[in-house]
């Protein structure tokens, strides 16, 4: 999927001393994972609360999304920080392996997506005012937003297979 | 029949030797099984929290814990009925780990943990509902529960490179 200029960088990233040293510690990378999906668990836990709230799921015990939103949104930011933090070394550990696969690419346009809609969209439409005013505007930032997250993560599983 | 034995008799089942001959059924069982994780342990983690007072310091505990509990259990479904078929597809493999072994070990105590908690010091939730300092045996209660599931993750990551 990648154009072939691409290559002699991520050979290169494959080369580089934190990328060797994933490859050549046995536990790394089960290590790395294992905070990687943790952080993932945290953010897609998040995004999951929060937005089907927005849908109506557990009005009981919150007036409104946003109000959840808010008390979430700081986990979720932190989460983006240590799955990229893990991410890196594990993709400097293989990265011929991104090279070729679909679904790689498709993850990294998912994660800008992902990112930017939280700081628009769902700060705007979600997180924004005490009470779901505009309920249409909210229920589409809340899709989008289950759906690139789940997104991210069934393309990061997807990495070693397509 | 040895355990060995019951492993060897699971795995050869058709449909369980058949997750385990498909290009694509063990890695989206998989996935369903890691996005269980999402909907499990970010729940779980934040009632945990709120015992340790981490989170939502100003709500009462009980709606803390009957807002995430559902979603505890759903995740756990989800989590247990993949769990299974991916372990009947390579249960000898599982049986020969050590990592898998203290999965089950992590699992049991996680239960014997949620157990002892709900049946002792949850019982008279009433008395520190909405205080946001916990007593000690609920505290000790989130913290272990926290640790172990932490645990359980690593142990997963480490049985799939093993």
């Amino acid at each position: 999927m990648l154009s072939a200029s691409f290559q002699p960088f991520f050979d290169w990233c494959g080369r580089t001393w934190l990328g060797t040293a994933v490859r050549d510690t046995v536990w790394a990378f089960p290590l790395i994972e294992t905070f990687h999906l943790l952080a993932l668990a945290i953010l897609l836990g998040s995004v999951l609360i929060v937005n089907l709230r927005v849908f109506g799921l557990g009005r009981r015990y919150y007036s409104s999304a946003a109000v959840l939103a808010r008390q979430l949104e700081p986990w979720m930011l932190v989460s983006i920080g240590v799955l990229i933090a893990t991410g890196i070394p594990m993709f400097l550990s293989e990265p011929m392996k991104c090279y070729e696969s679909y679904s790689f690419p498709i993850k990294m346009m998912l994660i800008l997506i992902g990112i930017a809609s939280q700081f628009t969209i769902q700060r705007r439409w979600v997180m924004a005012g005490e009470t779901d005013t505009s309920a249409g505007k909210a229920k589409l930032a809340a899709c989008v937003s289950i759906l690139i997250w789940t997104g991210v993560g069934l393309a990061g599983k997807g990495i070693p297979y397509v | 029949m040895t355990i060995l034995g019951f492993c060897e008799w699971l795995q050869s089942l058709p449909w369980a030797s058949g997750v385990k001959e498909s290009s694509w059924q063990f890695p989206v069982i998989e996935t369903i099984h890691s996005l269980g994780l999402a909907v499990m342990l970010w729940p779980a983690a934040l009632l945990d929290m709120r015992l340790l007072g981490i989170v939502m310091k100003k709500r009462p505990v009980s709606e803390v814990a009957s807002q995430f509990l559902p979603w505890v259990w759903t995740g756990f479904v989800m989590m247990i009925s993949t769990g299974v078929i991916l372990f009947s597809s390579e249960a000898v493999k599982c049986y020969n780990s050590p990592f898998f072994r203290t999965k089950l070990v992590l699992l049991v105590l996680a239960g014997a943990n949620a157990l002892l908690f709900h049946t002792t010091v949850f019982r008279d939730v009433v008395a520190w509902d909405k205080s946001p300092r916990t007593p000690l045996r609920a505290k000790v209660a989130g913290a272990c529960s926290l640790a172990i599931w932490i645990g359980v993750v690593a142990m997963g990551r480490a049985l799939a490179y093993a």
